[in-house]
């Protein structure tokens, strides 16, 4: 009984959801704030228990683990004086502390793992695999493609003026743009996936629950009623004329 | 008005009710188009299937409930392929929902009823870790005192015996990633892939191929998986359909409507900017 109440409020709020296809109504306000009421109280919970789990390990296994403990609860309490205008000040404690230490902790590596490791990926690239043309094609549009775009951003201002440069600076932008086209490309795919996925689930399609089709085709015309109806139905409004 | 004119003017609404008709009909009446394997499933498969039996892999789930419906049916044809296998299996999740996600991924899957792997022994899920990226650096330092407490059991983590051997990301032969964003690869290669030069493959959306593309021709990253299709063929190569080959179909006429659209779209702007049209 709970699972098919669990199935039906699923259902519920994924049409909810879709309904700002149509327009802005209160469905999808109703699902929009449980929704995030429900997300903010679970990220609580988890971090509580995050907390409680570090605790039980090395925290609470000396005297100075635990004062070390106790400060690094202070020190993120310190973020709730972000509410308070006389105490602002407070609160950049705890966020240097997080931007020091993450900054610190990527730019150990950053260079190695993000920028030689490409540089030497581009300049090994064999121009020609025997046997693979595609390939070959492939990689010589990216040895042409790669350093086009880096001079692009270098020799800004008059340079582009420059007979070779406008070359350059052409297939370069070409090249941004066939980049931002397959990043949109993959877009549209991955949205398209997103909501195929939620599609099977509401036709409970297996191993999604059977039960979950009877409930979108009731929510769902449910919806479509009250919405269409109202808009139908609702009062006229006068048009002020501008 | 003209066609063209009214083509530009079309309510959008009409172009989502065209979305819900071209992916609810496929999915409702399969039409069993053709999946043809491409060479980044292959690769990945290949990569498993190359890694020697006892071997210890990690997953991390660097994606949460929103992303599911791309990204569960890979995590699932991913548990299924190792499960398979003699590995020792360490889950992990540097975004909060991913235990959420690992707690559907067991209830479909069973892995004591259904591979006969012992919880433990064979696997262990040690839960959420927090701060991203520092804390895959203090993770690959010692595993079992950034997450102490595992996320099933609630026990320490030190008192199992798959724990015994594997204190570091240097006790890892493999990392598989399944993710949408930040925190995710680039993180993992900054605190394990370049310090640890541990092996990584991961899965990801459609959305973040072109940037996590770069990384698979350094070989930094040794498979990538992209996006839903990709799942598909991996699950044919598998011999294990799952929910990405039931929504092939749908994915291939969802996107087949997106091309036709994009064409009418600038058909219908040039041509009424050819015909004076701003």
């Amino acid at each position: 009984m709970a699972d098919l109440f669990g199935i039906w409020v699923t259902v519920f709020f994924t049409l909810a959801i879709y309904t700002f296809l149509y327009k802005e109504n209160p469905w999808f306000r109703i699902a929009e704030s449980v929704y995030l009421g429900i997300a903010t109280g679970y990220i609580i919970t988890v971090d509580l228990k995050y907390l409680r789990d570090q605790w039980t390990g090395v925290w609470s296994s000396t005297g100075f683990m635990m004062t070390a403990f106790a400060f690094a609860i202070l020190i993120g309490l310190l973020w709730y004086f972000r509410f308070s205008r006389k105490y602002f000040y407070l609160y950049r404690w705890p966020l240097a502390v997080i931007v020091g230490t993450g900054i610190g902790q990527a730019m150990q590596t950053i260079i190695f793992a993000q920028f030689l490791s490409q540089i030497r990926g581009q300049i090994s690239l064999p121009l020609f695999v025997a046997g693979d043309l595609m390939r070959s094609f492939n990689n010589i549009l990216i040895a042409i493609m790669v350093p086009s775009v880096l001079l692009y951003f270098w020799f800004t201002g008059g340079s582009h003026e420059i007979g070779a440069m406008k070359v350059i600076d052409k297939i370069a932008r070409y090249t941004m743009m066939t980049g931002f086209g397959s990043a949109c490309g993959y877009t549209g795919l991955t949205r398209y996936s997103l909501f195929s996925g939620r599609c099977q689930y509401l036709l409970g399609i297996p191993p999604n629950p059977p039960e979950a089709k009877m409930a979108f085709i009731t929510i769902a015309a449910a919806f479509l009623l009250t919405l269409i109806g109202y808009d139908v139905f609702k009062p006229k409004t006068k048009e002020i004329p501008t | 008005m003209s066609l063209l004119e009214k083509l530009q003017s079309l309510d959008r609404r009409w172009v989502y009710l065209l979305g819900w008709i071209v992916v609810l009909v496929p999915l409702t009446n399969p039409l069993g188009l053709p999946v043809s394997i491409g060479r980044d499933s292959t690769n990945y498969y290949n990569y498993i299937e190359g890694i020697p039996d006892g071997s210890v892999v990690m997953i991390t789930f660097d994606y949460g409930i929103s992303a599911m419906p791309e990204l569960y049916p890979l995590t699932v044809a991913t548990f299924h392929h190792l499960w398979s296998h003699n590995f020792k299996v360490i889950v992990v999740a540097s975004w909060r929902e991913g235990p959420m996600v690992m707690d559907i991924v067991l209830k479909e899957m069973k892995p004591a009823e259904n591979y006969g792997k012992v919880y433990g022994e064979d696997w262990i899920e040690l839960g959420w870790f927090a701060q991203g990226e520092v804390g895959m650096a203090a993770l690959r330092k010692d595993i079992s005192g950034t997450l102490p407490v595992d996320y099933i059991e609630k026990k320490p983590t030190t008192g199992f015996p798959i724990m015994q051997d594997v204190k570091t990301a240097e006790d890892i032969d493999l990392l598989v990633s399944f993710e949408t964003g930040t925190p995710g690869l680039p993180e993992w290669m900054r605190q394990w892939g370049t310090p640890y030069s541990t092996p990584m493959i991961m899965g990801c959306i459609g959305v973040m191929v072109p940037e996590v593309a770069p990384y698979l021709q350094t070989g930094q990253l040794s498979a990538l998986i992209p996006g839903l299709t990709a799942s598909a063929e991996y699950e044919q190569i598998l011999k294990h359909p799952g929910l990405a080959t039931a929504g092939i179909d749908a994915i291939s006429t969802s996107h087949l409507l997106v091309i036709v659209l994009v064409i009418v779209g600038n058909a219908a702007y040039f041509m009424s900017k050819g015909g004076g049209g701003s």
